[in-house]
Order: C-alpha cells, then structure tokens, then sequence
C-alpha cells in the first residue's frame, strides 16, 4: 500500500520497528500492531482522556496522536507501569483507595497520575484536580482517585522511590 | 469489637478483581481477539423514518477483503424486543413487545440497523458500507410526544395505534382520589418534564461472535443480564439456549445501558454467514445515537395535604418519550409511577403512564430508571407543600414516610426494612438545615441554597420481576474455594462483596475465594445485574451455598474429631471445638482428605444454591445539598453533599461510598449539565459524544461531600445488606433543584438546570 513507512519507537523500555500507515494513530498502534491493548479508546475525538500515554514522561492522547509523529520517542503504557512483576506505587494506592470502578479511564488515570508526580512530586489536592482533569471518569466521581493520588505521592516521597 | 471477620470491613477489590485493571491485563469486551477474526460495521439509517425501496450490496460484496454483507433480506425475520421480552413482570403480566428486527426493511430513527458486512480490517468494512445502495422512501417522522400524538401523525408501528405503546394504569392505586382532594387543605400541583440521559459509559458498545463447527455460538458481551440475553438471542436464531454461551469480559461501565441487547445478533449473523469470528466495536457517536438512554418524561403530580401534612390523596399522570423502539420505555414509564406514588404513606392514590413511540434513539433504562425522574418531581411537589403549609420540608417528609411492615413502593409485598425518617434527621443535622435556612438572605449576586429529597429504591426487582440468582462454592485441597457465579460485573467490585460473604460464612479469607465467571456456560442461572440486587439477590444465593458447603464441611470434620457437628466452628481457616479451640484441623486438612479419601469415601466437599427472592428490603436515605447560584451568569456551583443512606448492613463500605460518590458525580450531571440534543428537524442526534454531551468533570464534585451508613441489619439480606448500587443517584437532582429553588426563588420545572434556563428564569421573576 502507498506511502507505507517504517518507524521505530520504544515501548514501556523495549525497542520496535513498526510499519504503518501515515494515517494510522498511535492508539491503533499500540492496540492492533504491538497487541498493548491497556490502552483504551473511546471517543475518539480528544475529549474523554482515556487513551492518554506518555511520550517521553508527557500524557498524550494517542488516538489523535499520528504514529509517525512519535517516531524514536519513548512511550510509556499502562503494561510498563509495573516493573519486575511489582506495582507502581499509585498502582497500589488506586487499589487500596477504592479508586478503580470498571477500570476503563484507570489505566489513563494512572499514567497522568505518573506524569504529575513526576513533574511536582508534593501537589496539592488542586493541582491533582487540574492536572487530571483531562481525563473522564464515570464511575467514581473522582473523590477517592484523587485521594489514592494524595497518598501515593506521599508514600514515594516517603521510600525515595515509586516501587516498594 | 466486630462480631465479623470480614463482614463490614473496607476492603479492595479482590486481587483477581482489581490487579488486571490497574496493569492493563484486563480483557474487555472491546479487547477480546481471536484467530482469523473479521471486522463487523453496521450502516445505519440517515433518516428518522423511512421505507427501504431497494438494498444494492453487489459492489459492497466485490470490494476485496469484504467477506460477507447482510442485510434484511439475509436475517430471520423475527422480531424481537431489545430488552427481553422474557422478563414477566410479576403483577401486571405487561411484557415487552417484540418490536425491533435485527436489520430493518423499514427505517424508524436516525441511526437504525439497515445492514451489516464483515471484512478483513476496520478500513475495508468501512469503504464497503459506502459501496452498499440503498434507496429510501422518506417518511414523515415524528420527534417529540407532542407532535407524536397529534391525530394526523405518522404512525411508527402498525401495532401501536396513535404512537401509543402501552398505556399502564398504576397497579396499586388505592382510595379515592377525588374524595382525598376535597378533603385535602392543601393542594399542589405541576407538571414537569426530566430529559433523557446517557449511560456514558467508556466503553464503546462492542461484541464478538463465532459459530464453531458444531453449531454452537459464543458471544462475547458486556450485557448486564446475559441469561436472558442468550434467552432472547435463542428465540431470533431459533436455536436451542444451550447452543448459545455468552461470555462476559470485564465491563468498562453500563449504568442500566447495558442491560439490552445491541450488536450481538448482527456479529453472530456476520459470524454464522463467514464461519469467522466477527467483531464489532461501536464509535462513540454510535453509541450516544443509538444505545438505550434514560427515558425522558413528561409528568404532571398532584398531590392533596391535610394542614398537619399529612399527605392524603395523590395523582400522577406520565407520558414516557419512547423513542422508535419500546424497548425499556415499556417499563421506565409504569415503574415512575410506582417510585412516585409508592415512596410515601397515602390512602388515596391514582395514576396513568402513556409510553410513545417517537423516530428517535431507543429510550430506557439508566441507573435507577424511573427514580431519579419520579424523585425529581415529587420531591419539588413536597417542597412545594411544604412552602404553602407553612412546614419545614424536613418535618413534612418525616410525617409521611413509610415505616417497615407497610406495603413497599413496587408493590403489596412488605417493606422489610427502612430507616429513612432516621436518614432525613441525621442528614438534616449534619448539614445544619435549621441554622442555614434561618440565616438565609435571596439578596447579592451569589446566592446560597439548600435542598434535600428522601428516598426509598428497592433490592432487586422483586414484586415486579423475578429475581432469581444462583451460586456454587467447592471446597479445594488447600482450604480454599471456588465460587462459581455470573452476576455479570459492571465495576461495581461485587465478585469482592460477594467473597466477603462467602468467607465470612466458611471462615476463611476472602483472598482465598477464587471466583469462577464469566460466562452462562460456566455458571447456573443468575439473572444479572439490575436493579441494585446483586448484593441481595446473588449475595442471598451465595450465603446458603455457603452454608451447605459448611454444613458438610463440620460433618466431615466431627467424624474426623470424633465430636458432634454442633460443637464444632470455623474461623481462621480451621475447625475447631468450640469448648477446646486447641482441638482442630485446618480446613486444607480436611478438604484435602475428604478429596482423596483412601477409605473409599471421596467426595468434594461443596455447596450450591438458587435464590429465588419473595422479599422486598428497600434501601432508603436521605440527600442534603448547598449550591451556590450566580445570578449574573447563571451558573450552579455544588458546594456540598451528605448522602445518609440506610442499604442495610453494609458489607463493603469502600465499595459503597464509591457508589454513592459515582451517584453524586451522575446525579449532578442529570440536574445541571447533561442535555440530549435532538435536532427537531432531521432527528439527528446533536450530542453524539463527550465533547458535545456534557458529564461531570472533576470540576463539578463538591469540595464537601459527606457519607453517612445507617449499617442497620434488613431481616432478609445476607447478612442484613441491602442494594446500593442506584440509590447512590435517585435524590441527587431533587435535592440540587430544590436548593436552587431555595437559592434564588425560582421553580425551574425541567431539567438540565442550565444557567440559560435560570437567567430566563430570573429574567420572568423580575417582570413578575
């Protein structure tokens, strides 16, 4: 097919060579290429939040992202926030906190949770509003992912560290 | 200290509950794969209402990579209701008509299934739905109830004369209401319109079939209620149930939008005509223009009051905007009649619902469907009594709430258990009503206001449908369990509260319940999740599986410890003699050498059960609120919420609180944002996703919110638990529409309260 090309990115650490369509998104990438399908769309137009990655430690919306416009960045999905079969701190305040309902804007949720914390490691409960509030949630009504955030933040601060 | 190891305890989702969603490792219906899969799309009718002349699908069916294209002509023709024509509803007998084909010869909405094809990949499926012709005859259509009953209007099904889809008199009317109000000396009245509101939910609508070599088919849906799905898929096949199993994935959301069926007959077509698996994945535009959302209606109450407040009469009249299907609409209608006129003590009462047809989206169910609309009127009507008997609208609704004993709201069965005059105290208290109120001044640019509505739901459906739910739990070698059940799991982390009970019965760890689901294959009946009844209803099922399990599990272990069964119990994992705890087995021991018994008396230890509930446990509370109106830009600000909510004893109170917080979140939405726009002159659904349909943000929570249980045991629940689920929303948009009221003086009659309807409002007020 026309204009075809390869692209190379890195995936939660891991290398890749893909071929795709100019046209293709990152969402469609991730999803129907590189089977990481922790990443969830759904509207489709850049609203609801729920397809946001990282690319290089930024949250995205990777269904308006044009693959090859991520080519050679560094990607982060919701299946590299564990490292060595350990969660990710906020991985394990979500849990604890009662923050996931479906689970459907957590993997989203989490990530832009990730890419706060990591800019402003002591935010204050507004900052977490503002900062998330790209992201939809339609089950939880909010109250207890931005408590799981509070404690999270505070736990890392704690260790030094974002893993147990 | 508690009298329960785990009983009433906050506890996270189990480990195989909650770890896949926060790694990413959840499988969602939108994520299922298999070998050889196709791509399913469906072209949808342009027009609100038309007949097919001539369907074209030659040049669809050469496109390359397209590997089948259906339409009518290729589908059994049988009609069928997309919500189940096998619910009986048990005191009026009404069912669902089948109404709907699976792709029509004759187009009644905007959006409606013409035909299908299944292809390689997502982008031949589209191109091929271009290629297919279609030649429609338009035909007038009809958007709104009014136009919709006009003598000269269109008609939309030839069964439903008028556009009238049923007209329900409320079954358990009582009295006389004529005497009741030339007695009354106070009478109100209104009329009041609640707006359609989407499910929302994050997950497209999407489902995945395969015919294997057998015949047998696997559909793989986020149904709510998958029994009666594969009921209903059985009947439009003609294929016996069990050649159907429907497979539940995890469920990104369905809020009552799910419990009807949508795509899955179209994917097992495609997947019975190509001998592939098909899949289907809705847009988000297709979802908001073509899945189920809450009725909307149209309801004048009257209500006639003593001078104490006492309420003695009341009338309610209800025409329920259907849209081209009955659908749910079939019951939304008559059930807001029985939540309005049911909810408080009143000798004499009347109603009528009309459900009509309209060329729009299928109307239905949504959280709590027919509460909060019922809630939204009758509890402006009490306020509005309350103001012209000169009483506090606290005191008037305590004087007239039902106590335990009298009938419940959905019919003549008992209430069980309620606390509601205790909920409207407490929350009254909590959010200092007396002092604020006293305080308040209607003057300044930002003005405060506060509101409250009480509430009474139900736990599982139950004089009005069955409800019936079953449960196996088996006895592993290391002491642990499976629990086999199929609720469906919608988010709501009941496989968690569902654990808790088990293990709290069996005297083991929740962790060491491992829940076998999934799918109608797997598990015995249960008819799913609706109407906040999986706590009551599949919780009921699994206690007494439990039960027998444990029953077997002490009798084995007495002929092990050579004591009576009776003087034995478990805890910890182990039994033990009540009189000498140091003389025991773990329960690994036992089970393991009940397993492999080499006396020749194996068997595995286990238990099962089906509920089938007679009983009626509403769970009630209380909504206090104080929102802050800006009278220059018309903007409400949610500043506070107590929610005092009695779901009987609470088994899992972090799961409950983020119910009720997520009821707050949806119920905000329904009072002031979420607005379906239909164009009034194409039918065409305007607010086809979220950037045009507006759901609360984080933004719009209040800073304060807070939850108060009740936690009372209900005689009939497992352990005294009661539903939750729905009641998190009933009284959220009442109680925001009477602070408003409260705020600013104006009665808005129709929701969403937008500032532009509060502006016109004041705008009114002022000319007087």
């Amino acid at each position: 097919m026309r204009g075809k090309q390869v692209i190379k990115l890195t995936v939660n650490g891991e290398p890749y060579e893909v071929e795709v369509e100019p046209h293709m998104t990152l969402l469609e990438v991730l999803r129907d290429k590189l089977n990481l399908t922790g990443t969830k769309g759904s509207c489709g137009v850049g609203e609801c939040g729920t397809c946001t990655v990282l690319v290089d430690g930024k949250p995205f919306l990777s269904c308006l992202t044009l693959a090859i416009t991520v080519r050679d960045k560094n990607i982060l999905t919701i299946e590299g926030l564990a490292r060595d079969k350990k969660l990710h701190i906020l991985q394990k305040a979500f849990l604890e906190h009662g923050a996931v309902q479906c689970g459907f804007c957590t993997p989203a949720m989490l990530l832009t949770a990730k890419a706060l914390l990591d800019e402003n490691p002591n935010p204050t409960r507004e900052e977490i509003r503002e900062y998330i509030s790209g992201v939809l949630c339609r089950c939880t009504g909010y109250v207890k992912i931005i408590e799981a955030i509070m404690s999270a933040a505070e736990e890392i601060r704690r260790r030094g560290s974002e893993y147990e | 200290m508690s009298e329960f190891s785990w009983v009433g305890k906050p506890h996270p989702p189990l480990k195989m509950e909650g770890v896949p969603k926060v790694t990413g490792e959840a499988i969602y219906t939108v994520d299922v794969k298999l070998p050889g899969m196709l791509v399913g799309k469906i072209l949808r009718s342009p027009h609100p209402h038309a007949k097919i002349l001539r369907i074209d699908k030659s040049k669809a069916e050469r496109l390359p990579g397209v590997k089948a294209v259906l339409t009518f002509e290729d589908i059994p023709k049988v009609k069928y209701a997309s919500s189940f024509r096998d619910m009986p509803m048990a005191t009026s007998g009404t069912l669902q008509p089948p109404d709907q084909y699976v792709l029509t010869d004759k187009a009644r909405y905007v959006g409606d299934p013409v035909a299908a094809v299944a292809a390689v990949d997502e982008y031949v499926a589209e191109e091929a739905l271009k290629l297919i012709e279609v030649e429609y005859e338009p035909l007038p259509a009809v958007f709104t109830i009014d136009d919709a009953l006009k003598p000269d209007a269109p008609q939309i099904h030839d069964h439903a004369k008028g556009n009238i889809a049923a007209h329900v008199k409320y079954p358990f009317a009582q009295g006389d209401v004529e005497k009741g109000f030339a007695e009354a000396d106070c009478v109100v009245e209104g009329t009041f319109f609640v707006p359609r509101q989407v499910g929302a939910h994050l997950e497209p609508q999407a489902c995945t079939a395969y015919v294997d070599p057998t015949g047998k088919v696997t559909v793989w849906s986020p149904c709510q209620l998958t029994f009666p799905l594969r009921r209903e898929l059985a009947k439009i096949f003609s294929l016996p149930e069990g050649m159907i199993n429907v497979v539940t994935p995890f469920v990104g959301g369905s809020f009552g939008t799910r419990l009807s069926l949508y795509c899955e007959p179209i994917a097992i077509a495609l997947a019975m005509k190509t001998g592939k698996p098909v899949k289907i994945v809705h847009s988000k535009e297709e979802d908001f223009s073509t899945l189920e959302t809450r009725t909307a209606d149209r309801v004048t109450v009257k209500a006639g009051f003593k001078k104490d407040g006492t309420l003695i009469a009341m009338q309610m009249k209800v025409y329920t905007w259907a849209g081209a299907y009955a659908a749910r609409a079939y019951l939304a209608g008559p059930i807001l009649l029985m939540w309005g006129l049911g909810h408080y003590r009143c000798p004499n009462t009347d109603g009528e619902c009309f459900v009509v047809y309209t060329n729009t989206t299928p109307a239905g169910a949504m959280r709590g469907y027919g509460n909060p609309e019922a809630s939204t009127v009758v509890e402006q009507i009490m306020d509005m009594a309350a103001e012209k008997l000169g009483i506090d609208p606290v005191e008037l609704r305590l004087k007239n709430v039902k106590k335990a004993g009298e009938p419940s709201n959905l019919g003549p069965c008992p209430i069980e258990s309620t606390y509601e005059d205790e909920c409207i105290r407490i929350g009254a208290e909590r959010i200092g009503w007396w002092e604020k109120r006293k305080l308040k001044k209607q003057e300044g640019v930002k003005r405060r206001g506060l509101g409250m509505a009480a509430m009474m739901h139900c736990s599982g459906a139950w004089p009005l449908l069955i409800e019936h739910s079953s449960a196996m739990i088996k006895f592993n070698e290391d002491g642990s369990v499976n629990m086999i059940i199929n609720p469906a799991f919608p988010g709501t982390h009941c496989w968690t509260t569902l654990a808790q009970i088990a293990a709290e019965e069996l005297g083991i760890s929740p962790e060491d319940v491992h829940v076998v689901t999934g799918s109608t294959d797997t598990a015995m009946f249960d008819l799913g999740s609706h109407a906040s009844r999986t706590t009551y209803v599949t919780g009921n099922a699994v206690l007494e599986a439990a039960r027998e399990a444990k029953r077997q599990l002490l009798e084995r272990a007495s002929k092990m410890l050579g004591v009576s069964p009776e003087e034995l119990t478990v805890k910890d994992g182990r039994v033990f003699v009540k009189a000498d705890p140091s003389k025991g087995l773990t329960i690994g021991e036992i089970a393991r050498s009940t397993i492999w018994d080499l006396k020749g008396e194996s068997f595995n230890i286990s238990g099962k059960a089906s509920w089938s509930s007679r009983y009626s446990s509403p769970p009630t509370g209380a909504y206090f609120t104080e929102v802050e109106v800006d009278t220059e830009t018309g903007e409400v600000k949610v500043l506070k919420f107590v929610v005092v909510i009695d779901c009987g004893r609470v088994i899992n109170p972090m799961t409950v609180e983020g119910q009720i917080q997520g009821g707050i979140s949806q119920g905000i939405g329904y009072a002031l944002y979420e607005d379906y726009v239909i164009n009034k002159k194409t039918g065409v659904v305007e607010s086809d996703n979220f950037n045009t349909y507006r759901i609360a943000t984080n933004y719009e929570m209040p800073e304060e919110i807070e939850i108060i249980f009740i936690n009372k045991p209900d005689p009939k629940g497992p352990f005294g638990a009661k539903g939750v689920g729905e009641p998190a929303m009933v009284g959220v948009a009442a109680a925001i529409a009477n602070a408003v009221y409260d705020a600013i003086g104006v009665r808005l009659r129709e929701l969403p309260i937008t500032p532009e309807k509060i502006l016109k409002a004041l705008k009114e007020k002022e000319k007087g």
